[in-house]
C-alpha cells in the first residue's frame, strides 16, 4: 500500500506566479494593519499590551468560547463558534500544510488521512456556519441585524473560498483517484461527478488558480472590511480589564485626539452586531441615538483623519459623496446616552461606549459652542454654586433642619461616620425625604454619623459624565481637601452616582499623586449601610407589611458597581413584604433616563420617555411599590408615575422610605 | 475687523438673598457669587463672532480689582486676543465716571467696533455705553439684536418693545450696546479659562491716565438702598369664585396689565 | 424745581404710552411747584400729535421735518441740545426704551447734565431732584441725588406712572420750533421696521401670561383657559406635562428646559410648582396661583395663591370680564 499524502502544487505550472500573489496579498494585508496601528497611535494615551492572566483568560472565553455572543442569543453563538473554529481550523490546516512542505514531511500515512478529516470538519462547519449567517441575516431578518453591501459580500466571499476548496479538492481527488480519498468525504462525493479522469484534470488548473485568487483576496481584505475584527476583536478583548488611566484636563491639547489608542482598538473590533441598539434605553425610547451609529461614527471620523486611505467606508462615500467630506459625527448626538452601560454589559467585545460618549463630550465641552443651553446652565450652577440645581448655596442643609444632625465640618470628631448627601438628595424636594428617611434610620440604629452640612460640594458626577474634565477635577479636590481637612474615613452616599465617582474615579485620578498626597478614604451606598445593619441585627423589622413590591436597580449601583442583592436583602427582611422582579433586571435592568447628565437636559427625551417604559414594565409587574435606591431614578420615576397615568396604582419609594414605613418611624414619604 | 469688548463683574443675584450694607448704600458682596454681566457675555460672544467671520482682533477691557479679572480670562477662553484691566483703587464710580475712564484707554486703541451689554446687573443703568460713544465720537445704537458688518457699514437690528425690532445701517466705527439674546454665548470650559492664563492681560491704574479731577467726579450718587416690601409665601386670597375673580382681576390690572 | 421738558416718543404713526405717563406725572410735579410743563415732539411732516400732547401739557414745542419721521439718535441729540442750551429747563425726561437709551447717555455727555436712568420714581426735595431707581434686577430699590447742575436729565420707566382714563386736561399751546440749517448727515439710517411678534408667540415678551400645568386634566380643557387668555389679552403658556402630553407645542413651556420668562403677571393655573418650572418665572413681576391643592409649592413663590378648583376660578374670571 502507497503512503497516503498530498503533492504540493501538483500539476500546478508557474508556481512562482503564486508565490507573488501570495506576497502581494500578505504585503497589502500587513499595510492594512499597520494603517490600522498607525490610527491607533494617534490616541491620547498610548498603553502597553503587557502580559495580563485576566486578559488571557477572557480571551479564551470570550473570544474562543464565544461566552458573550452565546449569552441571549444561543443561535448566534453557535453559527459565530462554527464560523470562527472552522476559519480557525482551516487556517491552522494551511499553516500545517505549509511546514509540511517547507520545513519537514510530516502529512503522511495515518497523520495524512486524521489532517483531511479534520480539514474537511472544519471546511464543513464554516460552510454551515456562514450559510446559518446569511439565512439569519436575509432570511430570518434578525432585528438587530443590518443588511448593508458589506454584509453581504464578506460572508457570501468566504463561502466562495470555503467551496471552491472543496470543489478543488474534488476535482483533485477524481483526477488522481488515490485510495485513500474515502476519507475526504466531502472531496470524494465531488469527485464522483467526473467519471473520466483527464476531465478533471482539464480544468483542475483553472479551479485550483480560482480558490487560490479568492483565498489570497480574502487575506489582503481583511483589514479593509469587517474581518478586521479577527485581529481587534481579540485584541480588544485582551487589553478591556485594564482601565484606562485617567487623562487630566490640563495635560490634553486641543489638536490631539481625546480617544485613547484602547478607545480606538475597541472601535475596530466592533463588528456591528446591534446587541447595543437592543439594549440601549435611549435608542429604546425612539431617540435619536444608538451606541452602534455613535462608534461608527466616531470611528470613520478617526480613520478619515488618520488612516492612510482616509477612512474605509468606501461604499456608503461612493453613494453619498458628503460623508467624504464630513462624517456623521454630529456633535448634539453625544447627549442622549445615560451611561448606563447596558451596551457594554452585552458587547461581545467590550466596546465601552459610556467612556467613549464622555470623552466625545470632553471635546464638545471644550470647544463650547454647541453645548446646549441647558446644560451649559446647569454646568455653570454646578461650577458656581456647587450644585446643578439651585443658584445657590444656602439651601444644602435645609432638608435636615429639625433632625438635629451633627456638621462635620464644625464638630472635629476622630473618624466620623460621613453621610454624603449629594446634590439632588439635597435640594430636590422630593428626593430631601431619601435624606430624611436615612437619618432617621441610621439615629434608630443608634449609628453615630454627621454630615457636611451647607459645606457639602459636588463630589464631580455629573461634570465627569458630560464631559467638563477641567470642573470635575476641581471639584474632586475641593471634596478630597474637605474630607482631609475633617479626617473623614468612613463615607456613605445616598446617590449611587457619588458613590461610583467616589469609589471608581477619585481612584484612578489619585494614582498620579505622589502617596503623600494622596486621601485615602472608604466609600459605602446607603443600601450597603442598611443591609449591614440588617444583618447585624441593628435593624430589626416586626411589622408585617403586606404588600407587593418590585426593585428597579439604578444603573451606577448595579452594572457599575455589581451592588445587585443588598437592596434585594433588606427588602426581604421585611416581614410580609413580596419582593417580584421586573422583565429587565440586575445586569440588564432598564435605565430611567436620568443618568449621564440626561437629568439636567430633559429636552432630548423623545415622545416616550425611557422612565415611563420603565415605569410601564414595573406595573405590569403587578406590583403596588417600586423600590429604588437613587434619587435620579427616584425623580425620573415619580414623574413617570404621573405622566403614565399610573398614579392611583403604582407608588415609587425609595428603599430608605421603605424601611422606615416598615420600621414605623415617622415618614412624610411615597406619596 | 477689531472689536474691543467692555465686561463687568456683578454679583449674581438671581436667588440670593441680598443684604444691605452698613452704610445703607451698597450690598454685601462676601456671600454672592460674581460672574461676568450676562448682557457682557453676550457681547463678548458676538465680539468673538465677528473675528471668526471677518478676521482681527478681539480686546477685553474691563473696570475693576484683581478678582475682576477672572471675565477678563473668561472673555480670552471664548476667544479674545488681548485683556486689559483698569484699577479704579478705591475711587467711587458711577456711568459718567465709567465711560470716561473706558474713553481715555480707548482712544489710543485701534478698533472698528465698540461692544458693551446694554446694561449691568448690579446698577441696571444702561447708560455707559452710549455715554462712551458720545465722548468718542463714534456713531451708536441700543440694545442690539444683530450685527451685520457691511465694509465701512454695519446693517444692526434694534429690538423695540411690544415685539418690533428696527433695522438700520451704521458707519463705522460705531459703538453698539449688545441685547441678551443676540447669539449662543459659548460655554467656557474651566481648563479653557486656565489655558487662557497664557493670554495678554494688561493693568492699568486709573491714576496714570491723566483724567482731570472733574472727569472722576461722579454725576449722580446713591443716597439709600432699600428693599422692597417683604412678601412670605403667597397671600391667600379667599371667597366664593365671583369675589375671587373681581380680586385677581383688580391686582393683575394694579402690576400694570391692561385687561 | 423749575420747568420740565418731557421728550415724546412715537412710532409708526402713534404716540407712545410711555409719553403720556411721563406727561401724567411730570404734570403732577410741576402742579405742586407751579411751573410750566413742556412736551416736545420731534417728529415728520404733520405727524398730528401735537394736539393730543397738548391736552397733557402746558405748551408743545414741535420740531418738523421729514428726517424725523422715525427716530435718530444723532439728530434727536443736535436738536435737543440746542433747546436745553437754550431754554435751560431744570428737568428733560426721555422714555426709558430702546430709543430713549440710545438718546439720553448721548444727550448727557453733550448737554454736560447729570442722568439717572431707568427712574420709577421722580420726587424733588431741596430745589434739586431725587429719583428712584430699582438695582439688582427689582431686587432692590435706591434713592439716587444729583450732582448740582443747572438742568438734570432722567429717563422714565415704562409702567411706573399710570395715567388716570381722565388724564387730558385744558389744551396747551403748539409752538411750531425751526430745524437748526446747520445739522449734520445722521450717521445711521433707518431701513425698516420688522414685525417679531408675528408667527409663533414668544411667551417671553408678553406682559401677562396664563399659564396652565398638570392640572388641566386633560387636552379639551385648554381650549377654556385658551378662550380665558384671549379674553384677557395674555399669551398661554404652560408648564413641561403639558409639553410631555403634546397638547401645547414646545414654545409654550416656562421651565429650565422651556423658556424663562418675565411677565409682569404669571397666572398659573393648575401648576403644582416644581423647582424646573418656577425656576423660569424667577423673573415674573408677580405670580398669582390657582391650586386645589393648598400644600402645592407653588404657593411658597406666588405672590397672591387661589385654592380652588382652576375651572371655577377660570370661569368666574371670564364673566367678570365679559360683564366689564
Amino acid at each position: 500500500m502507497v503512503t497516503p499524502y498530498r503533492v504540493s502544487y501538483w500539476s500546478i505550472e508557474s508556481v512562482w506566479i503564486f508565490y507573488v500573489l501570495a506576497a502581494l496579498a500578505v504585503a497589502v494585508f500587513v499595510f492594512g494593519v499597520i494603517s490600522h496601528v498607525s490610527v491607533w497611535s494617534r490616541g491620547a494615551r498610548r498603553q502597553g499590551i503587557g502580559f495580563s492572566g485576566q486578559g488571557i483568560f477572557n480571551l479564551f472565553l470570550d473570544g474562543l468560547l464565544g461566552r458573550r455572543i452565546f449569552s441571549g442569543d444561543v443561535a448566534a453563538g453557535t453559527m459565530h463558534l462554527l464560523i470562527l473554529w472552522g476559519f480557525l481550523g482551516l487556517f491552522a490546516g494551511t499553516v500545517l500544510i505549509s511546514a509540511d512542505y517547507w520545513v519537514y514531511h510530516f502529512l503522511k500515512g495515518p497523520v495524512y488521512i486524521g489532517y483531511s478529516i479534520c480539514l474537511e470538519f472544519f471546511g464543513l462547519m464554516l460552510a454551515i456556519g456562514l450559510v446559518w449567517a446569511l439565512i439569519r441575516r436575509y432570511l430570518q431578518r434578525v432585528t438587530r441585524l443590518e443588511r448593508r453591501i458589506e454584509d453581504l459580500i464578506v460572508p457570501v466571499w468566504l463561502l466562495v473560498v470555503v467551496l471552491s476548496g472543496f470543489l478543488v479538492e474534488g476535482v483533485r481527488l477524481s483526477a488522481q483517484r488515490p485510495e485513500w480519498g474515502g476519507w475526504s468525504f466531502i472531496g470524494h462525493v465531488i469527485s464522483l461527478f467526473w467519471s473520466d479522469p483527464r476531465g478533471a484534470l482539464s480544468i483542475y488548473p483553472y479551479v485550483w488558480w480560482s480558490h487560490a485568487i479568492l483565498s489570497l483576496g480574502l487575506v489582503a481584505a481583511i483589514p479593509f472590511c469587517k474581518l478586521f475584527h479577527v485581529l481587534a476583536a481579540p485584541l480588544s478583548i485582551y487589553m478591556e480589564d485594564r482601565p484606562d488611566l485617567p487623562m487630566p484636563a490640563e495635560t490634553v491639547t486641543g489638536d490631539e485626539e481625546v480617544f485613547s489608542s484602547r478607545q480606538m482598538i475597541f472601535f475596530d473590533a466592533c463588528t456591528r452586531c446591534g446587541r447595543c441598539v437592543e439594549v440601549c434605553p435611549s435608542a429604546g425610547a425612539g431617540e435619536p441615538f444608538s451606541p452602534r451609529e455613535f462608534i461608527a461614527a466616531v470611528r470613520e471620523d478617526l480613520l478619515l483623519r488618520h488612516h492612510p486611505l482616509k477612512g474605509l467606508d468606501w461604499f456608503s462615500r461612493w453613494s453619498d459623496p458628503r460623508k467624504a467630506e464630513k462624517p456623521d459625527l454630529d456633535p448634539q448626538k453625544v447627549w442622549h446616552c445615560t451611561t448606563c452601560r447596558a451596551c457594554l454589559e452585552v458587547c461581545p467585545v467590550y466596546v465601552a461606549t459610556p467612556k467613549v460618549i464622555e470623552r466625545a463630550r470632553s471635546r464638545v465641552v471644550e470647544d463650547g459652542t454647541q453645548v446646549p443651553l441647558l446644560l451649559s446652565q446647569t454646568l455653570e450652577k454646578l461650577y458656581k454654586y456647587n450644585n446643578p440645581w439651585e443658584a445657590s448655596k444656602k439651601n444644602r442643609a435645609k432638608w435636615s433642619q429639625d433632625l438635629e444632625i451633627s456638621d462635620l465640618t464644625k464638630t472635629g470628631e476622630e473618624d466620623p461616620l460621613c453621610y454624603f448627601v449629594g446634590c439632588t438628595t439635597a435640594l430636590d424636594t422630593r428626593a430631601q425625604d431619601l435624606a430624611r428617611s436615612f437619618a432617621r434610620i441610621l439615629k434608630h440604629a443608634g449609628v453615630p454619623f454627621g454630615t457636611l452640612g451647607k459645606n457639602e460640594p459636588c463630589c464631580g458626577d455629573i461634570a465627569r459624565r458630560v464631559g467638563e474634565d477641567g470642573l470635575f477635577e476641581e471639584q474632586m479636590e475641593s471634596c478630597l481637601a474637605l474630607f482631609g481637612r475633617n479626617n473623614i474615613r468612613r463615607v456613605v452616599t445616598s446617590s449611587p452616582h457619588c458613590f461610583h465617582t467616589f469609589r471608581n474615579e477619585y481612584p484612578t485620578f489619585q494614582a498620579l499623586r505622589p502617596p503623600d498626597e494622596k486621601v485615602h478614604f472608604d466609600v459605602r451606598h446607603y443600601t450597603q449601610v442598611i443591609g449591614e445593619l440588617v444583618s447585624e441585627g441593628s435593624i430589626r423589622f416586626e411589622k408585617r407589611l403586606n404588600i407587593k413590591v418590585t426593585y428597579h436597580d439604578p444603573c451606577y449601583l448595579g452594572r457599575h458597581n455589581r451592588v445587585y442583592d443588598e437592596p434585594r436583602k433588606v427588602i426581604r427582611s421585611i416581614p410580609g413584604i413580596e419582593l417580584v422582579e421586573m422583565s429587565h433586571n440586575r445586569a440588564n435592568s432598564l435605565c430611567c433616563g436620568g443618568g449621564g447628565g440626561r437629568m439636567w437636559q430633559q429636552d432630548l427625551d423623545s415622545k416616550i420617555k425611557m422612565s415611563e417604559i420603565r415605569i410601564r414594565e414595573a406595573a405590569e409587574t403587578g406590583a403596588e411599590i417600586v423600590i429604588t435606591a437613587c434619587p435620579l431614578c427616584l425623580i425620573m420615576l415619580e414623574d413617570a408615575r404621573k405622566t403614565a397615568s399610573l398614579e392611583d396604582t403604582l407608588r415609587v419609594m425609595d428603599l430608605n422610605e421603605l424601611v422606615v414605613m416598615a420600621l414605623g418611624l415617622r415618614s412624610e414619604g411615597g406619596e | 475687523m477689531d472689536v474691543i469688548v467692555c465686561v463687568k463683574q456683578v454679583p449674581e443675584v438671581i436667588d440670593a438673598d441680598l443684604k444691605i450694607s452698613r452704610e445703607g448704600t451698597g450690598i454685601e458682596k462676601e456671600d454672592l457669587v460674581m460672574h461676568i454681566n450676562d448682557w457682557d457675555n453676550y457681547a463678548v460672544e458676538e465680539a468673538v463672532c465677528i473675528k471668526e467671520t471677518q478676521g482681527g482682533t478681539v480686546t477685553a477691557i474691563t473696570i475693576g480689582d484683581d478678582e475682576s479679572e477672572d471675565v477678563l480670562r473668561r472673555a480670552l477662553a471664548m476667544g479674545a486676543d488681548k485683556a486689559i484691566r483698569i484699577d479704579p483703587g478705591e475711587r467711587e464710580l458711577d456711568g459718567f465716571v465709567i465711560s470716561k475712564i473706558l474713553a481715555k484707554v480707548i482712544k489710543d486703541l485701534e478698533y472698528h467696533l465698540v461692544l458693551t451689554g446694554v446694561q449691568a446687573d448690579d446698577d441696571n443703568s444702561g447708560m455707559v455705553g452710549i455715554m462712551l460713544a458720545e465722548t468718542l465720537g463714534l456713531s451708536h445704537a441700543a440694545v442690539v439684536t444683530g450685527v451685520e458688518p457691511e465694509g465701512d457699514l454695519a446693517r444692526i437690528r434694534v429690538e423695540l418693545e411690544g415685539g418690533m425690532d428696527e433695522v438700520s445701517r451704521i458707519q463705522l466705527p460705531s459703538l453698539l450696546t449688545i441685547q441678551t439674546g443676540i447669539n449662543e454665548p459659548r460655554y467656557v470650559s474651566i481648563m479653557g479659562i486656565r489655558k487662557a492664563g497664557k493670554k495678554e492681560l494688561t493693568v492699568i491704574p486709573v491714576a496714570n491716565l491723566g483724567l482731570s479731577e472733574d472727569d472722576l467726579t461722579p454725576r449722580t450718587r446713591i443716597e439709600e438702598v432699600f428693599l422692597p416690601p417683604e412678601t412670605t409665601g403667597a397671600e391667600m386670597i379667599e371667597g366664593d369664585a365671583a369675589s375671587v375673580a373681581a380680586e385677581l382681576i383688580k391686582i393683575i390690572k394694579e402690576k400694570g396689565v391692561s385687561i | 424745581m423749575g420747568e420740565i421738558y418731557v421728550v415724546a416718543e412715537h412710532r409708526k404713526g402713534e404716540v407712545r404710552e410711555i409719553t403720556f405717563e411721563m406727561l401724567f406725572k411730570a404734570r403732577e410735579l410741576c402742579r405742586t411747584f407751579s411751573h410750566r410743563l413742556t412736551a416736545l415732539l420731534l417728529a415728520g411732516k404733520d405727524a398730528g400729535f401735537a394736539d393730543d400732547l397738548a391736552k397733557r401739557a402746558d405748551r408743545v414745542l414741535v420740531f418738523e421735518n421729514d428726517r424725523l419721521e422715525t427716530f435718530n439718535s444723532d439728530l434727536h441729540k443736535e436738536i435737543l441740545n440746542r433747546v436745553i442750551q437754550k431754554d435751560q429747563p431744570f428737568m428733560t425726561w426721555i422714555a426709558h426704551t430702546s430709543w430713549g437709551m440710545d438718546l439720553a447717555p448721548a444727550l448727557s455727555v453733550k448737554t454736560g447734565l447729570p442722568l439717572a436712568t431707568d427712574c420709577v420714581d421722580i420726587q424733588a426735595e431741596d430745589g434739586r431732584p431725587i429719583v428712584i431707581r430699582q438695582i439688582y434686577s427689582g431686587k432692590l430699590f435706591s434713592r439716587v441725588s444729583f450732582k448740582e447742575s443747572p438742568g438734570y436729565l432722567m429717563t422714565v420707566r415704562s409702567g411706573a406712572f399710570l395715567p388716570p382714563d381722565d388724564a387730558e386736561m385744558e389744551p396747551g399751546e403748539v409752538l411750531k420750533q425751526d430745524i437748526p440749517a446747520d445739522l449734520a448727515e445722521p450717521r445711521k439710517t433707518f431701513v425698516e421696521f420688522v414685525d417679531t411678534g408675528a408667527g409663533e408667540i414668544d411667551i417671553t415678551q408678553a406682559d401677562l401670561l396664563v399659564s396652565i400645568g398638570r392640572g388641566i386634566g386633560e387636552e379639551e380643557n385648554i381650549a377654556t383657559i385658551r378662550e380665558l387668555a384671549d379674553r384677557m389679552g395674555a399669551t398661554l403658556s404652560c408648564s413641561r406635562p403639558v409639553v410631555d402630553k403634546n397638547w401645547l407645542p414646545k414654545f409654550h413651556q416656562v421651565g429650565t428646559s422651556g423658556k424663562s420668562v418675565r411677565p409682569k403677571v404669571y397666572l398659573a393655573l393648575g401648576i403644582s410648582g416644581a423647582f424646573q418650572h418656577v425656576a423660569g418665572i424667577t423673573g415674573a413681576g408677580t405670580v398669582i396661583a390657582v391650586n386645589k391643592d393648598r400644600k402645592a409649592p407653588i404657593f411658597r413663590v406666588a405672590d397672591y395663591g387661589v385654592a380652588d378648583d382652576l375651572f371655577k376660578v377660570a370661569n368666574a374670571l371670564k364673566e367678570k370680564l365679559a360683564g366689564a
